[in-house]
This record gives structure tokens, sequence and C-alpha cells, in this order.
């Protein structure tokens, strides 16, 4: 198979094979269950596929002559590779860890349509060279992610599922007229146009602005960070998948793609920018501090790792953007991993409040040990991932000069290593709570201590994932 | 490229492995793993010593970052000590922690924290330093909370403080890599001033924090009630002070450039003096024998620190032989606190008493190792003690002051602990103990002579392993060998001994009991009521760490709120409020709504003439 149908189909299995979901599940839960995995075992194939061609610097582009001058429509690069590939890879687990979970409940024929339908979308948002086409995209996972935080039916929950979609929307429409913005400075919306007639000239500060809107509201970044927490009421998978493999990446992707690895922009936003992520971080951190819910605790520290994530991304240095990506790895695995273990004691014992909880590594040993692992990678302690990616945008950031930023965002990382131990000392350790039940089930065990055991092995094995990303930056421009 | 120099960390950390892997039920095969590795260990770095070697690979395709390691005298000295402590406490161990739970785990830490040490101590790279040194956590964790019901709690403040102190350290390293342009730890060599000054600091933070030095101290006390004895005598008394005045000594004298008088210089002799008193009051007033000890684990880091702060030779030989000697008598300590546990079932100094009859080999151990520890002459504790006086009296005679006042209350609190454990009246409980089985007893014997090795023939360590680690041109051509240059500095120590021999039978005779013998100074006025906030740990500078934390993340959650508040009530009340208004504005006449239909159209015209004139 040529490369263009390998892309293609990378973007149209899971986006078009969703639709079938629905029609098979009336036919046979079992079937549409292996279905759904095999699509998104399909896509993280062909998306891993493409590595050696990535690796060895080569692009692989769709285009035809549509209305408005497009031409490049797809394109995939080292960079879109490497997130596809992690992306679906992490879907992948959580998918098998939905087996487990979702079964207790009721519409999973639109479950599992949803999950892989908002893949398919992150996979075309990833291989998108023009920003109408990206723009779609994007609006298509917030209305995945809509339906998915809905999940359950109640007033409550679909209001804050309506709350995240209007956050997201309203950012994306700023973001919109930022690209307008764009099409006015440079008369087009293809992105190797657009940097072809910036000549070499900065991106408008206004589109920077705008765009920003879009990205941050995505991304649950500070000040359009609140849906995020709230979004804590749709089932554990979802939220694992919001967090750690599609959702929140796609504003950090989007900056990337845009900011960094394409379009110059000016100096200014190399400050402004890691301002943003460090109070972000921090502001999320103390959140996490004092919130009693363990998923919105785990979804604050989401929100604070963004800002790792943005530190690393707008240095816009080889080591920091590097960090930033390997940072996007290794927080998508352990933080998939927490939200799974969060599901397994929320289903087991129906209490979310940690401070009813205690004493459940009696129970769930499994359980607690991955929690645990997962928690000390996105603390960053080796040999876990979490290390060497929160080193490396340390060391991004202090090459950039940003010495009193970086100097913040310690803080960050003290209240990291603080509000997490907290959590698991409430949850698994101390007195037994008010309800301690048996271990979840085989296969949503299986997933949470995979993730546990890949963030430590992808942190002892760092050395293939950083080669990786090495290679594809040095392949992109804007990266010194 | 010597591969050889993998072994030390591969080694340790594949038998870790093994071991964790063998079912529950089989006995004495972990036992004899963990012996047979730590042996090899040490055989394997002894047959090392003293030969120069070099490793590297590329780890991280990132210019700068590659898996180095350097074989040299100063790591091969430290590497040594380590390996030997690793053998002796497991050896211990192998009696001690019979018949407990957790033993798969207990020898799997024990080899992977020698692992880590291995490797930090052989890294030749920032980055592989700090990989090793920040892993040891999770060991130390694991080790703490595997000892008690409450140890949990210890782990993660142990794990709290000492992972903060490591983004300090890691904050620092990037900082000094950044200046330098290099991660390699021999190819740099930075004065400290300006950035490299908040890259020393950081860097500082790190080292002191491994080494137990205040204020980042108090999860040790913790830890001596909680933890595994053997991870006591491991840790925190030998491997963390080996690895922590290492880190320190490389930064202060091949990092940095660290200058007597400077204010690094300054700052670190600071920190050491206060460590050492503040440390010392505490021990001075435990009821408990593992307790005691820890508080004299933190305070003797103090004299180390200001050994090597004082940035002149003397002080700098002084605070590394310290060290050594430390973890030696520390370790042993420990030891015989362990042998007392088993035997007598407690090491509340009010139920013990009257022990050293039935246990002499361990009170013999006892006293040569608190000798040690005092000072007294001719054991190691003297010779290092006096060097770092030395070096503290040429610096600023208040340091000197310090060291000397935390020496005179150093022996006053173990001639109580031995007063109050070995001698004095045996109580009934404890008519049935007997002396420790021969595990146990060899490490302590084994460490006690070295104790008197090190300080009778102090030229063995202070010639052959020290001296050499510092640039011959920094000595000129000094030796610090033999019994110490001033006669006044011996004639001071002695008098601070004597006086605290005569403080204790003066408190003995007030008193009536070894346990109170120091109660006089308890219970002075004034610091009386400094001791009971202490003990109510007023001042436990995690707590205050935390509650500051506390604080902050309040703040930032009502920042968090206010911001949502937008969304939730502002947002919403704005929208409806336009909502109503708008629809005020269509009274439902034809006529009406087609002015505003014109008028948008006006507006939409106006738009294009200027957008397309323009």
């Amino acid at each position: 198979m040529c490369t263009e149908a390998i892309m293609l189909s990378i973007i149209f299995v899971p986006l078009v094979g969703s639709f079938l979901l629905p029609l098979i599940g009336r036919v046979s839960v079992r079937l549409r269950n292996y279905v759904a995995f095999g699509l998104v075992l399909a896509t993280f194939l062909l998306a891993a596929s493409l590595i050696p061609m990535a690796r060895a610097g080569h692009n692989v582009t769709f285009s035809r002559q549509l209305v408005f001058g497009f031409s490049s429509i797809f394109n995939a690069d080292g960079l879109a590779v490497f997130m596809a590939s992690v992306a679906s890879f992490i879907s992948l687990l959580i998918v098998l860890y939905s087996f487990g979970y979702i079964d207790h409940y009721e519409h999973q024929s639109e479950y599992y349509f949803m999950v892989v339908f908002f893949l398919g979308a992150m996979m075309g948002l990833v291989m998108a060279s023009n920003l109408l086409v990206l723009y779609v995209f994007w609006e298509l996972t917030a209305i995945a992610s809509w339906r998915l935080i809905g999940f359950f039916r109640d007033k409550h929950q679909v209001m804050r599922a309506d709350k995240a979609f209007l956050m997201t929307f309203f950012g994306a429409v700023v973001m919109l007229i930022g690209f307008i913005v764009v099409y006015q400075q440079t008369g087009s919306f293809d992105l190797a146009t657009i940097k072809a007639n910036l000549n070499g000239g900065t991106l408008s500060n206004l589109a920077v602005f705008l765009i920003l809107f879009g990205i941050l509201s995505k991304s649950a970044t500070l000040p359009f960070h609140t849906w995020l927490p709230d979004a804590g009421v749709a089932p554990s998978p979802v939220t694992a998948l919001l967090h750690a493999a599609i959702l929140v990446k796609i504003g950090v992707y989007v900056f990337a793609r845009l900011f960094v690895v394409t379009f110059p922009i000016e100096q200014i936003w190399h400050t402004v920018v890691p301002i943003i992520a460090a109070v972000s971080a921090i502001v999320a951190a103390g959140a996490a501090l004092i919130e009693t819910d363990i998923k919105r605790i785990i979804a604050y520290s989401t929100i604070s790792q963004i800002g790792f994530i943005f530190f690393g991304l707008s240095t816009g240095n080889m080591v920091g953007v590097a960090g930033g990506l390997l940072y996007i790895l290794a927080h998508g695995l352990s933080k998939a991993g927490l939200f799974l273990c969060a599901g397994i004691v929320e289903q087991n014992t129906k209490i979310k409040d940690i401070t009813r909880l205690g004493g459940l590594i009696k129970t769930m040993p499994f359980t607690a040990i991955a929690f645990l692992a997962c928690a000390v990678s996105v603390m960053g302690i080796p040999p876990f991932s979490g290390f060497f990616a929160k080193y490396m945008v340390f060391a991004g950031g202090i090459q950039a000069g940003q010495i009193g930023i970086s100097m913040f965002f310690m803080v960050g990382a003290f209240m990291t290593i603080l509000y997490l131990l907290r959590v698991f000392n409430k949850v698994f350790m101390g007195e037994p709570g008010e309800s301690a039940d048996s271990e979840g089930s085989p296969v949503m065990v299986f997933t949470v201590v995979a993730f546990a055991v890949l963030s430590l092995i992808s942190g002892i094995l760092i050395h293939y994932p950083a080669q990786f990303v090495q290679t594809v930056l040095s392949q992109l421009p804007g990266v010194k | 490229m010597d591969t050889i120099l993998l072994w030390p960390i591969l080694l340790p950390l594949l038998g870790g492995l093994l071991v964790l892997s063998i079912p529950k039920q089989v006995r004495f095969w972990k036992e004899a793993i963990t012996i047979t590795v730590t042996a090899l260990n040490l055989w394997l770095v002894v047959s090392l010593f003293d030969k120069n070697l070099y490793y590297f690979w590329s780890w991280l395709s990132f210019g700068k970052i590659e898996f180095a390691l350097r074989l040299y005298h100063f790591s091969s000295f430290i590497v040594i000590a380590a390996a030997g402590f690793a053998f002796l406490i497991c050896l211990y161990s192998l009696s001690f922690m019979q018949y407990r739970n957790h033993l798969r785990q207990f020898y799997a830490y024990l080899l992977w924290s020698l692992a880590l040490a291995n490797g930090a101590v052989l890294a030749d790279n920032l980055l592989v330093l700090l990989f090793f040194l920040e892993g040891l956590l999770i060991t130390s964790f694991g080790f703490i909370a595997i000892g008690s019901k409450d140890g949990i709690r210890t782990a993660i403040k142990a794990f709290i403080i000492l992972g903060i102190t490591d983004i300090c350290l890691m904050t620092g390293i990037i900082i000094t890599g950044y200046l330098a342009g290099t991660l390699t730890i021999s190819a740099i060599h930075l004065p400290i001033n300006g950035l490299a000054g908040l890259a020393f600091l950081l860097m500082m933070i790190g080292a002191i924090a491994k080494g137990g030095s205040m204020p980042f101290h108090s999860w040790i006390p913790d830890a001596a009630i909680d933890a595994p004895l053997p991870f006591m005598a491991y840790i925190p008394a030998a491997l963390e002070k080996l690895l922590g005045i290492y880190l320190l000594a490389r930064i202060c004298l091949d990092m940095f450039q660290l200058t007597a008088g400077s204010w690094a210089s300054i700052t670190l002799m600071t920190i050491g003096a206060i460590t050492i008193i503040l440390a010392v009051m505490m021990a001075l007033i435990q009821k408990d024998y593992k307790r005691l000890l820890s508080y004299h684990a933190i305070s003797q880091v103090g004299y180390m620190i200001l050994g090597v702060g004082t940035a002149l030779p003397v002080g700098i030989i002084g605070g590394l032989f310290h060290m050594i000697n430390h973890a030696m008598y520390k370790s042993c300590l420990f030891l015989t606190g362990g042998a007392v546990e088993k035997q007598a079932g407690t090491t509340d100094l009010e139920k013990l008493g009257g022990i050293g009859r039935k246990m002499p080999i361990t009170f013999g151990a006892f006293i040569i190792a608190a000798m040690a520890i005092s000072g007294v002459p001719p054991l190691n504790g003297f010779f290092s003690k006096e060097l770092v006086y030395d070096g503290a009296l040429k610096s600023g005679a208040i340091f000197y002051l310090a060291a000397v006042a935390g020496s005179f209350f150093t022996a006053a609190s173990f001639l109580k602990l031995g007063h109050a454990a070995f001698l004095g009246k045996l109580s009934e409980e404890n008519k049935n103990v007997k002396e420790a089985g021969p595990a146990m007893l060899v490490p302590m014997i084994v460490i006690a002579a070295g104790c008197i090795l090190f300080g009778v023939y102090n030229a063995l360590p202070l010639k052959h392993l020290i001296q050499p680690i510092l640039d011959q041109k920094l000595l000129q051509g000094e030796n610090f060998w033999g019994w110490p240059s001033s006669a006044m500095l011996v004639m001071v120590t002695c008098a601070v001994l004597i006086g605290a021999l005569i403080n204790h039978f003066y408190g003995v005779r007030n008193e009536g009991s070894g346990l109170k013998a120091v109660d006089h100074i308890h219970y002075a006025p004034g610091l009386k009521e400094i001791y009971a906030r202490a003990e109510k740990r007023y001042f436990d500078p995690y707590d205050i760490g935390l509650k500051l934390a506390g604080y902050l993340a309040h703040i930032t959650w009502g920042v968090d709120k206010a911001v949502d508040w937008i969304y939730e009530k502002a947002a919403v009340t704005v929208s409806f409020v336009a909502g109503r208004k708008a629809r005020e504005l269509f009274k439902g006449y034809y006529a009406n709504s087609l002015s505003w239909a014109l008028l948008g159209f006006l507006a939409v015209a106006l738009y294009l003439m200027v957008s397309l004139n323009g």
C-alpha cells in the first residue's frame, strides 16, 4: 500500500468505521466490541507503520485542487506520526479497559461509536495541513467529546457536557477568526503556502492572540480550564481519553504545529506563553491540593502538567521541544493509568470523595501499585519516563534564558509531589474507608498495570523515543 | 571503554530482581542471593581500587547527555565504603530480619539502593548522577513503608522532603550544565557568581538534604521509629552520608570554585554549625535508643558540612574523614541498637537498663563507637573532629565554638544513653536477655575494630584515601595524618570531654539515674519551654512547609473558583440579560423588524465599501 493510502486510512478507517458500530451493536454486542477494538488497533498499526518513513525524513502529502485555492489537505510528517502513534496506542488500551468498565451501563453502542469517531477526528486533525481542514476536525472532536462527557444522561452531567462544549467552542470560534486574520495577512489557508508567503517574516500578533484562545481552551489552560475538572462526571475511560490521549493534547499539538515548527512568531510570545503556562501550572496544582474528589484532583493535575508541556514547546529549542513531546508521551501513559485506576476505585466503591476512602491497598493491591507507579512518573522520578520529560522541559526553559519562570515551574513540580501523594495516601493507605471492595475486573487491572509498566519501560528505554523525537525535530524547520 | 564499570550497577540491580522473583515460600534463597551479590560487589570494587576507568554510551541524543561513568580515586573510595556497609548490614539482617514480613522487598531494596548508590558515585555526567540519586527516593520509600504500620506516613514524609530537594538539585544541575556548556562533571569548573551562585545554591540544597542536614532532616527521627533498623544503619547513617557529602565535595571542589571567606562558604558553614547545635540539643533529651541516635546522624553531618564549607584544605580533609568515620561509628551504633531491640524487645530507655552484663560484646562495640562519636582520643572521630575544629577556628571563632559545644552535648548524650541502656539496675523483664547471635555481632565487631584502626593508624585513611582526593597544589605539601598539630585544640577537646563527664556525674547524683542525667539541661529555665514546643513538632520544617503549601493552595484555589465563576455565573447572566434586551428590541411589528434589517444591511454595505476601498 502506498503511503498516501496509509495516511488516508489512518483518518478514515476509524472515522467511517465508527458509523458501523451502532449497526453491529444491534446484531452482537461482543462483535461490536471486537470491531471497535479492531478499528483502533488498525489505526495504531497504520500510524506505527509510518514510523520508519518518518525516521527517514520523508513526508506524505495528499493534495487536491479545491475552492479558495486549497491545495494540500493532509500531510503526515514525523511530528504527526509521533502524535498519531501515541494517541492511538493509548486509546487502544483505554478501549480494552472499557470492555470491563462500560458493560454495566446503557448506550454502549453510542459509547464505542463516539470513542472511535473521536479518535478518527483526532487523526484527521493531526494530519491536517490546512487551517480550515484543521478547524473542521477540531469541531468534530468537540462534538464527540460533548456526547462522551454527557454519557450519563442526568441533568447534572448534561450541563457539564454543555459547559465543556461551549467553552471549547467559544475558543474555537475565536481561533477561526484568527485563521481569517492569517488569511488576510498571507492569502492562504495552506500551511505550506502561508509559510512561503510569510517569507521569513512573523505571523501578526493579532492572529497569534486569537488562535491562542482556541489552543488554550482546548488544552484546558488558565483561564479557559474550568470545563476539564467538571468533565470528570464522564465515565472514567472517557476522562482518561480526554486527558491522556486525545482532547487536551490537541491544543498542545496545534501549538507545536503552528507556532513551533511552522510559523515564526514574535519574540514576545516566547515569554507570554510560558507565563500563562506557569500561572496555569501553579493555580491548578494548588487546586489539586484542596479538592477532595479523586477525578477532579487528577483533572487539575492534567491542567498543571499541560503547563509544563507548553513551557517546553514554547522554548523553541531542541531540548525543550523534544522535552515537550516526550512529556506528551510520558504524561499520556501515566495520566491514563491514573484515571483508569480512579475508575476502578470509583466503580468498586461507588465513592469519589478521597476523605471517605482508605486502606484500599489491601483489597486492590494491583490497582494501588499501578496508581503509585503512574503517580511517580507524573512527579518525574527516575527511572520513569516522566523524569526525562521534566528534565528536558526544564533544560529547554533554562537554555532559553527563562530562569525566573523555571523557578515557578519548580514550585509547580513540588506541588505535584504533594497532591499526588496525598491522593495515594488517602485512597490506598490508612484505615479502611466506608467501602472496601475487591479488585477490578481482570481486563481493567491488566490495563492499569500495563500503563504502569509502560511508564517504567518508556523511562528505562528512553533512548529510543528520544532518538525518534530528535530525528523528527531535526527535520522540521523552526526548532534550533 | 571499560564495561566492567557497569557491573557494580547491574549486579545488585539484577540481584534485586532475582530476589523479588523468588516465591515467598522458598526460604534462605533470597538471603543467600543478597549476601552473595553484596560480597561479589565488594570483591569487584576492591579489585578496581585506584584504577582509572571510563565508560560511556550515548544515552540521549541531545548532544550533551551521555551515560558516562568514571572510576577514579575518590569515587573508588566511596564505592568501596558503600560496598563494605552493604555487605556487613546484609550479614546483620540475616539474623535481625528473620521471621519478619516483606523480606523479599527488604532485600530487593537493599540491593537496588546499592546499585543506585554505585551509579550515582560513578556517574561522570550530571544527568546520570541525578538519575541514580533521585532513584533512591523509591527504594527509601519502600524501605520505610515496609517497616511498620505507620511506616507509610514517614515514607511519604521522606519522599516529599527528598523529592523536593531533588527537584532543586535538578534545576541546579540544568543551570550548571547550561553555564558550563557541558554536563560532564569532570569538565565543569565554574566560579561562584551571578547565575552560577544560584546553581551552586540549588545543587548544594540537593547535596546537604541527601546528607540529612537541617532543615531537611525531620524525616530521619521518624524513620528511626518506623523503618526496619538495618535501613537506618544502611541508608541515613551510611549511604546517604557518603552520597551527600561526596556530592557536596564534588560540588565545592570540582564543579564550582569555592573560596574561603566567600558568601557560599559562610552559608555552608552556618548551615553546618546550626545543624550541629540544634540536632544535638534534640538528641540530648530523647528517651528512645534509636531516636537518640537518629538525631546524632543529623548533628554529625553538620561537622562534615562545616568542614567542607571552610574551603580550607584542613577543613575539607577533616569533613571527608569525618564522613567515613561517621558512617562507621553511626552504623555500628545503630546495629547495637538493633541488637538491643531484638534481644530485649524494646529500645525505650525507660524500660532498658543493666543489660550490659547480659550483652557484653554489644556493650563493648557500643562503648568504642560512642567514644568515637564523642571524639575521645585515639579513636577515629577524635582525629576528624580535630581537623574540622582547626578549619573552623581559622574561618571564625563562632563556628569553632559551635563545633566544640556540639561535642560537649554529644558526649553528654552518649554518657546518658550508655548509662541508661547498659548500666544501672536490670529490670525484671530483662532478666533473660541474651547476647545477640554471631551474624549480628560480627558486623558490629568489624566496624568497631575499624573505628580503632582508623584512629590509631589514621595515616591509612588520610594518606592513602583522603588526601589524594585533593589537588596537590591546594595541599601545599601539608600532611594531615598523625597526631593533631595544634596542642591547644587537643587540650580544649579534652577539657570539654572531661566537662561532659563531670556534667554526667552531677546529673546522676542530682536525679539518681542515668536516664535523667541531663534533666538539669532539659528543664533549665528558658530551654524547658523551647524543648516543650520542639517535642510538639512546632519547629518541624516539614510541617511548616506543608502549611505554607496549604496557604498557597487555598489562594490558587480561590483564583480557580473566581475564574470558574465567570463562566458559571457571569457569562450565563450576561447572555440571559442580553437575550432579554434583544427580545425587547423586536416588538413584533412589521416596520420594526424591517428597520432593523435595513440597519443591518447598511452596516454590511458600509463595511464592504470601506474594506474594498481600503
